[in-house]
């Protein structure tokens, strides 16, 4: 198991994260992105998350979202983004719910 | 920078998932915008299409060539201007309503990715109005124009989207479809998009049906066919101005617009005049069949679509007769059977049916007629001056969505401008169009409301009877009771005991007085009708209900059916979930006095609005504050004379209510007390009273104890064991009070244990039962086994301890638990043994049923309390097994606890 590293956003996530994508092409670490001071994620920023999950999957880093607010992780839960839910450990969408 | 799909080398499914997963990103972070935000950014987006009012509608009408770009400018003014007038102060975030009565906040939703189909009559207007209403609700929208008005369309989409983004909206939130031969697939593919969360359709009737069939929620218009009547009462000349306005409005695309008048023969030839005075040219027959020659089409019966958005003098020339060049409307009379006129149907363009009619009733027939042929929930207009009446009965019987009164139904029907419709381009027509509303649709349709009720606790009283007279000797207050006439309800036994001839001797000596002593045990409604008819010669202020539980309740009936005779028996017995939800609604208030003067000490009737009457060979519960009566007189002198039997029955009866109101669901700190010194009085003076019956202040305790326990099930209503008793009662005819006894062990062990299903009553968070039983054993002072004493006193010494561990915890619940189910048992024990001094039966068995008969009723013994209201106060919720189980628990004979 790989040691890992915590790295925060801070502010608007609207673009990329240069620091991010360091640690990724490093690819010795994993790496625990904290959300705490995020206050905005825009489209970009979404679509930024989604590439740099790509290159980390295809580098063999782990990233891990940790310390989402409910706002934050409302917008992944809309997005619907795969990769973005699974980086947060939320479960897999079902869409066989039972209905009443 | 918009956002478009112009890359022609992707493939279809390319180009769908790209505008679905933009829309996508865009509606997901559209979910953090604060209302302000949102609001800056509607204000910049009217902002723009107001500027760009004009010059889209000249775009609208050179492409689609349609219309009048005068009247295209107004209406891209409506969707902007007028529809931001209406939104702009509006909630959409958060919680954007509080139903503080209900204790309840509603919360919003955005919906998410929608698509928007938009028509070609209103290419550019759709398009604004449902820009900023996604907007305004935090949705992202793909526009699919329509094919023949594409290109105006989108570049309406890119100009409101455009300033949106300047106003920092969320890139991509409104995407569209660029113009060519694979639009329409592309739109196909979108509506069954995952992405995609409803359809929003404006268009033809088959884009709409599209919409609905596409299995995801749509919200879409119908075809309409305005029918408008011109009564007789109407403003003829005004009347005509506004039809004139309507129907010449941008050519006649709107699809409110006036398609047949149904004109009053008194003012039709008039109305006629008057619109040939403004410009319209009325068809001859043979005009009339041109036209219908020219803008119906012979395959579809359907409007003629290269016709739609002319004006008049086009339509003319083509159907070959002349008009003025500024002709404004051709008027078309449909002669014949008007069902079957070609120009019935939708004609979006300046020509308009019409129709004279004789009566009112064959006004409306006819407006129907146009209604549904193919209009069913759109809209309707009438003109008339008598508002209370005709335009009434109009509403009632057509079926359209927005029925507009006295004014143009085209720019009516928009919202705004001539009434306070919601401003909108979307006309929902309900199911009559095959639509989920009949709204004039807008922000409030585009938004999932969450609505949070809070925990709303029912409003718990205190209610009993006004005055009570409470010690021995009280009878005398009948000295001083203000009444002429008087009239008993009583039963034989009392003349018997001297009950009645001590009553007549201190009523006052004017009184009048008149008897009904037929009232036996558990009497029926004959009885009670009996006396209503004595009570009509009679004609009394006052009724004295003399006797036990039966001629009290009986009493109270008698007031109520001699008072509101009325009222249906069968009705105010409806059997309720919830008193507060009930179906019956009983009389407010009552005139006649009735004073309750009970010669037994067990129902406490004298303090409860219940009365119970038989009536087809099963016990009716009538439950309401009217019956309560409004004096009560405890005076034991009354019970001195009551036999052993009905002393112990009536006793038990009493204590069965202060225990099942101690634990029930609706108990409350006002019965509890009540209960609980009721049950005091009782276990003090029964044992006593049977050695030494005539002793009255024995006699007062246990009298005092019935009325206390009256008035808590008064307010708490009992539980189980009354279900149980009530079935046993009816089926083997066993008095209450002895019935109540054999089931008291039963149920109290029952309802001390762990419920298996919960009772879900709102004021009944915690199921408390065991703790309630452990506290009446405290309070009646019961011993209890000494052998876990020490433990409890260690438990006290840890808990009072500075540091507790959590080992030490463990042993303070357990001790507790211990502890409070020998007082359970103490308080079962002391039950057990006054049964037993008291002689009573303890058992089912006891009671001479023999195990054979017993298991063969015992089906029906289930049924019956099963649909018993007292099971509904009960603290734990018993399931039909509970109650077979209670049964069989209760029929051997017991051992004390």
């Amino acid at each position: 198991m790989k040691e890992s590293i915590t790295h925060k956003i801070i502010g608007d996530l609207s673009k990329n994260d240069e620091a991010v994508e360091k640690f990724i092409a490093a690819g010795d670490k994993d790496l625990l992105i904290d959300f705490s001071a995020c206050t905005f994620i825009s489209v970009s920023g979404l679509e930024w998350l989604e590439s740099m999950l790509l290159k980390a999957g295809s580098g063999k880093v782990n990233v891990t979202f940790i310390e989402l607010s409910t706002t934050l992780y409302k917008v992944f839960k809309v997005a619907r983004i795969e990769s973005i839910l699974s980086a947060c450990g939320s479960p897999a969408a079902s869409s066989n719910s039972a209905a009443c | 920078m918009a956002t478009t799909v112009t890359e022609q080398d992707l493939g279809l499914m390319d180009q769908v998932n790209s505008l679905a997963r933009k829309a996508r990103l865009a509606a997901a972070v559209f979910t953090q915008y604060s209302q302000e935000q949102v609001d800056a950014i509607v204000k910049a987006m009217t902002i723009a299409a107001i500027d760009a009012a004009q010059d889209l509608a000249l775009v609208a009408c050179e492409e689609t060539k349609m219309g009048l770009v005068e009247d295209k400018i107004l209406k891209n003014l409506v969707a902007s201007e007028f529809q931001y007038h209406q939104i702009r102060y509006k909630k959409t975030v958060g919680i954007i309503k509080e139903f503080p009565e209900d204790n309840m906040v509603e919360v919003a939703e955005p919906v998410g990715v929608i698509l928007g189909l938009s028509p070609v009559t209103n290419p550019t207007s759709t398009i604004i109005f449902k820009s900023i209403a996604c907007a305004k609700t935090r949705n992202s929208i793909i526009f699919s124009p329509h094919l023949m008005a594409a290109d105006c369309s989108n570049r309406a989409a890119q100009v409101v989207y455009e300033a949106a983004l300047a106003a920092g909206a969320p890139r991509d939130f409104i995407t569209w479809i660029d113009k060519s031969p694979r639009l329409r697939r592309i739109t196909e593919l979108l509506m069954v998009h995952p992405q995609v969360d409803l359809v929003f359709a404006t268009g033809g009737t088959h884009m709409v049906k599209a919409a609905y069939s596409s299995g995801k929620p749509a919200l879409g218009v119908g075809a309409g066919n305005t029918p408008v009547y011109v009564h007789k009462t109407a403003n003829i000349t005004a009347a005509a101005t506004d039809i004139i306005i309507s129907k010449t409005f941008d050519y006649g695309t709107e699809c409110p617009s006036e398609q047949t008048l149904i004109m009053d023969s008194e003012i039709s030839e008039l109305l006629l005049n008057e619109f040939k005075r403004l410009g319209c040219h009325i068809c001859s027959e043979e005009e009339v069949d041109k036209v219908a020659q020219t803008v119906i089409d012979e395959r579809t019966g359907s409007m003629n679509y290269k016709f739609v958005g002319q004006p008049a003098k086009i339509i003319a020339d083509h159907a070959g007769f002349a008009v003025p060049i500024d002709c404004k409307i051709l008027l078309c009379p449909l002669i014949g059977e008007l069902r079957k006129h070609k120009l019935v149907v939708e004609k979006l363009m300046p020509v308009l049916g019409c129709v004279t009619v004789n009566s009112e009733q064959d006004g409306i027939n006819r407006a129907l007629d146009i209604n549904y042929a193919g209009g069913t929930g759109h809209t309707a207009g009438i003109f008339a001056a008598d508002d209370d009446n005709i335009i009434e009965k109009f509403s009632q019987a057509i079926n359209a969505g927005r029925i507009i009164v006295n004014s143009p139904t085209s720019i009516g029907g928009l919202g705004g401008v001539y009434n306070n419709l919601h401003t909108t381009l979307v006309f929902g027509c309900g199911t009559g169009g095959g639509n989920i509303t009949t709204d004039n649709v807008g922000i409030g349709n585009l938004l999932n409301y969450k609505r949070v009720p809070k925990r709303s606790n029912f409003i718990m009283t205190f209610q009993t009877t006004k005055n009570i007279y409470i010690n021995p000797g009280s009878l005398d207050h009948l000295r001083g009771v203000k009444t002429g006439v008087t009239f008993i309800v009583t039963s034989k036994s009392a003349a018997k005991r001297g009950h009645l001839a001590m009553v007549m001797e201190r009523l006052p000596s004017q009184t009048r007085v008149d008897t009904f002593s037929e009232v036996g045990a558990e009497p029926d409604f004959n009885v009670i009708k009996r006396a209503i008819t004595m009570m009509r010669q009679s004609k009394p202020d006052t009724i004295i209900a003399l006797g036990g539980g039966s001629v009290m309740d009986a009493a109270k009936i008698i007031r109520l059916f001699y008072e509101y005779p009325d009222l249906k028996l069968n009705e105010l017995a409806v059997n309720f979930l919830d008193f507060r939800h009930r179906l019956v609604v009983f009389p407010q208030k009552t005139t006649v006095q009735l004073v309750a003067i009970p010669t037994t000490s067990g129902t406490g009737s004298e303090v409860t609005p219940f009365a119970v009457l038989s009536m087809d060979q099963r016990k009716v519960s009538l439950i309401d504050e009217c019956l309560l009566p409004d004096v009560a007189i405890i005076d034991a002198n009354l019970t001195k004379t009551l036999p052993k039997e009905l002393t112990v029955d009536s006793a038990f009866d009493a204590l069965t209510h202060a225990i099942e109101s101690l634990v029930s669901a609706y108990a409350s700190d006002y019965t509890d007390g009540l209960a609980l010194e009721a049950m005091r009085l009782i276990f003090e003076a029964l044992s006593p009273v049977l050695d030494n019956p005539g002793n009255v202040l024995l006699r007062h305790k246990l009298h005092n104890a019935a009325c206390l326990a009256g008035m808590a099930i008064g307010n708490a209503s009992v539980g189980v064991n009354h279900a149980l008793a009530h079935s046993l009662g009816m089926i083997f005819g066993i008095p209450h009070g002895k019935a109540n006894s054999v089931f008291l062990l039963s149920t109290i062990a029952h309802n001390a244990k762990m419920p298996r299903k919960f009772t879900s009553i709102s004021s009944y968070p915690l199921w408390i039962a065991d703790e309630k039983y452990a506290r009446a054993a405290q309070f009646l002072n019961l011993p209890v086994e000494k052998k876990t004493n020490g433990k409890l006193a260690l438990a006290a010494n840890i808990e009072n301890a500075a540091s507790v561990s959590l080992d030490a915890k463990d042993i303070i619940r357990d001790q507790r638990e211990a502890r409070k189910q020998l007082l359970i048992q103490a308080l079962s024990r002391a039950i057990f043994d006054l049964l037993e001094k008291c002689g009573q039966a303890k058992s089912i068995s006891e009671l001479g049923i023999s195990e054979d008969d017993f298991k063969a009723k015992l089906p029906d013994l289930v049924a019956l309390a099963f649909n018993d209201l007292s099971l509904r106060t009960n603290p734990s919720f018993c399931l039909q097994a509970d109650i077979a189980q209670l049964f069989i628990d209760s029929y051997p004979p017991r051992t004390r606890p």
